[in-house]
């Protein structure tokens, strides 16, 4: 088992440098220390256990859960923040159109975001490899579906991905392998929801999930805790938390409280070396023979601009000047009703079902595509809301809040906006982290093809609310963020207009790769986990055939 | 996490190895007999009914009984050999006098001696009847694998097998099962199937410093590495004499009583590969032996082990106050078990998830259940349905917890939930997470065998003096 080698004064030194300890990060390290290489994983954040979160989260007030506080139970390291909205800390400096639909939330912590995601496992569209070519729109992928649809099932192998083994219900079709498991099944609401729509062309579809229903190795069956998002409290949903585990039972290293600030080239413009500071604010050195920047959407760009030096001035990797362009989410909006029949939502995973008939299309040419997520978070809380805001008291507000939440529909809609350069990353020159390091600012626009897109789902909304009687219909009109961070190092065939090739290897530094979100060219409209990590797989097995043939 | 798997097959707790069944090339021919369906059925049934798979069937897609399982144990790994009908790397080639004589004297078919973790000293009660019905069973249905099981390769003193002899001289008595005059046909049935084939004594009977089983404590309770192998015989606080018969064969068939029990570590196994499925009349059968079984008593148990604690109401104390006077082990409590064992520890309604209180793990005079269960989790398959909670050891899906922490957890659910007069220390889940309590023939090491050596010639002479004097006093 190789391990990194540390130096007295607490530099390190190892085969592989992974920084970020996410679900990226993660499977990285733990297939390169597994393949014998010492690993060694700096991570900005803290590393807390589980049991923390829960009990943070269980003591959370009504109006932090009420308005889905997923940040605010992760404490944070005081030198590495991340963004915070309740209150607001402006970590990230948001501006343009639609700056507020940019509000992200990621974790710099031992573990990464998955801490808080909702496990929701889904592959892109074979269509949306080719977004330019088939529809004109957006940019085609340095790969193709094919490339990366062997990574997609590694990944959801590692993840332990129950979905659908009914071909009719899986998104898309085009599989070489079976799911690790088969879906999870409907609850009532799906059920019914899906007895009622599908007969008017909406396709509803199970969410492949990173839990199951039945252990899976040593991670526990999902017993419908509810809380995915934003803890699950007993392991049974997949976190990024099982890789590092996994990796360092190989031999790799997990430094937390790492904050990597510079990056060292040599005149072949292979990296060299990067520097953190610990917590103490000292910095420390590690050298290597491969570098990762698993930090995703936001981070890995920031580091990079931040990283500028001598030979690459405009920050590093940077040479086609697209670092930080491109940035893309979901944007999206919710819908809520009150259906005329009791669904019961809110029981189970807190993702299940989704409405996917309008995902792909000849209309992409013309406007974004739309998938909608039958959230099924307990609607417990809001219902409380809006039955003590009728003034109800007594039993009749208990009866009122059971109404509502057995009645409650929300629906949570993703759109997928193009990469606009224009989408921009940039380093703030006025706000500064506590290290003295500039915060990120981000200029959005979710653009006019997912504004018509919207438009469109306004109409298979209401359709969808009049299908199940519904009243009170509500459809949000800000945009809001769906965490799904993309594009900031987009991934191209030329190097002069995109960042990394198909392994996701910087196209100026051949020891540097930059996995995960911010390479993917489109967004598709589903969550980007599964496609990071497969991209973080597709990525360790080019390092590994580097290592193998002295590239290294 | 470390399996628990088989360590109910006493090898962790000898000291010695588990054996190796491996043949030597120079065995003679077998005379297998004609394919007999009916004998070769019931032979199966016998094989289950003996849990030969516990050991033989490496757990996570082995092949039936091919061996190659790795027994921790405190001398090192033991490898269960391969008792399939191949010929070169079974017991394909084995006469059926080679075949009883392993399973009655623990010595297999090229004459070397197998440790006493093969529990010859209970099969050795088997009636030639069912020794035949397994030798058909073994040689006709069981599909010969022609792969190697790992051998196992103890260090010195431990891998002088001929040591095994002196050990039998002392302690194997050869003998079949005799059904015991005035007890019914159904204990008498009970006895031979707790004793000659399901051997419940070899985990639940405590052993003298050889490692024999000390007869006049027979299921009276031991310890079994990092597990505890309770009283089981019929005294109504210290074993199982308050058990309805009902709960018993439940017990035994599912391993699960909710609100009194659940198998956990090997007796989860034992349930799983071997109980649930046996005969109905069979379980009843050692239902009937175990609740007359004499009892043994320990003073200090004043309740049984089921009758401790009551459900919490605590949570609404301390939730969501910042200065919640929590104790460390019961906030970590609520964060690591509390999701699933509820803060009252009433468990879930469908029972998956168990309730703490009235639960024989937490009232029990010693934590080590408790604490194995919190380290390495629980794993039962029953009826196609797998239970399953996590360990917290290295590792642990959930959360790795420290030594302290799970002495912190286990000293605040014995209090609110169980046995209060229970302390755990740190220094104590160390010695369970290490592989618990080592016997003395561990501790000794090299000096164990040759002072057995020595041990056995004192005692050897003794006899013949003794035999001397008797003839002489004629």
């Amino acid at each position: 088992m190789a391990k990194p080698e540390f130096s007295q004064s607490g530099d390190v030194s190892a085969d592989v440098v992974v920084v970020g300890s996410g679900v990226v990060g993660g499977m990285i390290a733990n297939e390169l220390a597994a393949a014998g290489r010492s690993v060694v994983i700096l991570e900005a954040g803290l590393r807390l256990k589980r049991e923390e979160y829960v009990e943070n989260w269980r003591n959370m007030s009504f109006h932090n859960r009420l308005h889905s506080d997923f940040q605010g139970l992760y404490p944070q390291s005081p030198l590495a923040q991340a963004p915070l909205y309740f209150p607001a800390n402006d970590y990230v400096g948001l501006s343009g159109p639609n700056g507020s639909a940019f509000k992200q939330g990621y974790l710099r912590t031992v573990g990464g975001t998955t801490w808080h995601w909702a496990a929701s496992c889904w592959r892109h569209l074979p269509a949306d490899f080719e977004m330019k070519s088939r529809y004109g729109v957006g940019r085609d992928w340095a790969i193709s579906y094919n490339e990366l649809e062997p990574y997609y099932c590694r990944a959801e192998e590692e993840m332990g991905v129950s979905g659908p083994h009914d071909v009719s219900l899986q998104s898309p079709p085009e599989r070489s392998r079976p799911y690790p498991r088969d879906m999870i099944p409907f609850g009532y609401g799906d059920r019914r929801v899906a007895e009622i729509v599908n007969p008017h062309g909406f396709h509803l579809v199970p969410i492949p999930q990173g839990r199951s229903m039945e252990p899976f190795g040593d991670r526990p069956s999902c017993c419908g805790n509810n809380n995915c998002q934003p803890i699950c409290p007993i392991g049974a949903m997949y976190n990024g938390i099982q890789h590092i585990d996994r990796a360092e039972a190989n031999g790799a290293v997990t430094l937390a409280e790492a904050v990597v600030y510079r990056m060292d080239t040599d005149e072949n413009n292979r990296i060299t070396a990067v520097y953190w500071y610990d917590a103490h604010r000292q910095s420390h050195k590690a050298t290597g023979k491969t570098f990762v920047l698993a930090c995703n959407g936001i981070e890995t760009p920031r580091l990079l601009l931040l990283a500028a030096n001598a030979r690459n001035p405009n920050g590093i990797a940077n040479s086609s000047d697209q670092v930080g362009r491109n940035m893309m989410d979901h944007s999206g909006v919710h819908a809520s009703f009150l259906a005329n029949e009791p669904l019961w939502f809110g029981r189970g995973p807190a993702q299940s079902s989704c409405i996917v008939g309008p995902r792909d299309g000849g209309f992409r040419s013309e406007y974004s595509a739309n998938k909608m997520i039958l959230n099924n978070i307990s609607r417990v809380a809001p219902a409380t809301q809006q039955a003590l805001a009728l003034g109800l008291v007594g039993q009749e507000l208990d009866d009122e809040i059971r109404r509502r939440a057995a009645c409650g529909v929300d629906l949570s809609i993703s759109l997928e906006p193009l990469p606009d350069p224009n989408n921009r990353l940039t380093l703030s020159s006025t706000r500064k982290d506590p290290l003295g390091l500039a915060c990120p600012d981000i200029h959005y626009d979710v653009g006019d093809y997912v504004r018509k897109g919207l438009e469109s789902v306004n109409e298979q909304v209401k359709q969808i609310a009049g299908l199940l009687g519904g009243t009170e219909l509500r459809i949000t009109t800000d945009y809001n963020a769906n965490n799904h961070i993309m594009g900031g190092t987009i991934m191209g065939k030329n190097p002069k207009d995109s960042v990394v090739d198909g392994d996701c290897r910087a196209h100026d530094h051949p020891n540097l790769w930059l996995p995960g979100g911010g390479a993917m060219p489109s967004a598709s409209v589903v969550n980007t986990t599964l496609s990071m990590a497969a991209l973080g797989l597709k990525a360790a097995d080019s390092i590994k055939a580097d290592f193998e043939k002295g590239r290294a | 996490m470390q399996s628990s798997r088989k360590v109910r097959e006493l090898a962790g707790h000898l000291g010695l190895a588990a054996a190796a069944l491996v043949l030597s090339c120079s065995v003679v021919r077998a005379q297998v007999p004609e394919p007999n369906e009916a004998i070769a059925q019931r032979g199966h049934y016998l094989a289950v009914a003996a849990d030969c798979a516990a050991c033989h069937t490496a757990p996570g897609g082995g092949k039936p009984f091919a061996g190659g399982y790795g027994i921790a144990s405190p001398l090192g790994s033991i490898y269960a050999t391969n008792i399939t009908p191949s010929k070169t790397y079974g017991i394909g080639a084995y006469t059926e006098a080679q075949f009883a004589r392993a399973l009655r004297e623990g010595i297999r078919g090229d004459g070397a001696h197998l440790y006493p973790a093969m529990p010859y000293t209970s099969y050795t009660k088997l009636t030639d009847e069912d020794i035949h019905a397994l030798y058909v069973y073994f040689m006709t249905d069981v599909k010969p694998v022609e792969a190697k099981a790992r051998e196992t390769a103890l260090p010195f003193p431990y891998n002088i097998r001929a040591s095994m002899a002196f050990w039998n001289l002392l302690f194997l008595d050869d003998t079949r099962f005799k059904p015991e005059p005035g007890k019914s046909a159904e204990v008498n049935r009970g006895h031979y199937l707790s004793y000659a084939l399901a051997h419940c004594d070899t985990c639940h009977t405590p052993r003298n410093a050889m490692m024999a089983e000390i007869g006049s404590k027979a299921l009276g309770g031991a310890s079994l590495a990092s597990w505890y192998a309770p009283n089981i015989t019929s005294d109504q606080k210290s074993g199982v004499g308050s058990w309805s018969d009902d709960d018993l064969a439940r017990y035994l068939k599912t391993g699960d009583v909710p609100g009194k029990a659940q198998a956990g570590g090997p007796m989860a196994e034992a349930v799983e590969h071997s109980f649930q499925y046996l005969d109905d009349s069979d379980i009843r059968a050692i239902v009937a032996y175990i609740k007359q079984v004499p009892a043994i008593s320990d003073s200090r148990d004043t309740a049984p082990r089921d009758a401790y604690g009551k459900a919490s109401d605590r949570e609404t104390a301390y939730r969501g106050l910042a200065e919640s006077g929590m104790s460390r082990g019961e906030r970590l409590f609520t964060g690591e078990c509390a999701a699933c064992h509820r803060p009252t520890g009433k468990g879930s309604p469908d029972g998956y998830y168990p309730q703490l209180f009235h639960n024989t793990a937490v009232g029990a005079p010693i934590a080590d259940n408790l604490i194995s269960t919190i380290l390495m989790g629980v794993r039962r398959e029953v009826g196609g349905h797998t239970v399953y909670m996590p360990g917290f050891g290295e590792g642990s899906y959930v959360d790795a917890l420290s030594d302290q922490d799970i002495a912190d957890i286990s000293n605040y659910v014995e209090q609110e939930f169980g046995n209060p007069a229970v302390k755990v220390s740190a220094d104590d889940v160390k010695l369970i997470r290490s592989g618990g309590p080592k016997p003395l023939i561990a501790k000794l090491g090299a000096f164990a065998v040759p002072g057995m050596i020595v041990g056995v010639l004192v005692l050897a002479g003794l006899v013949v003096l003794v035999v001397r004097r008797v003839r002489k006093t004629r």
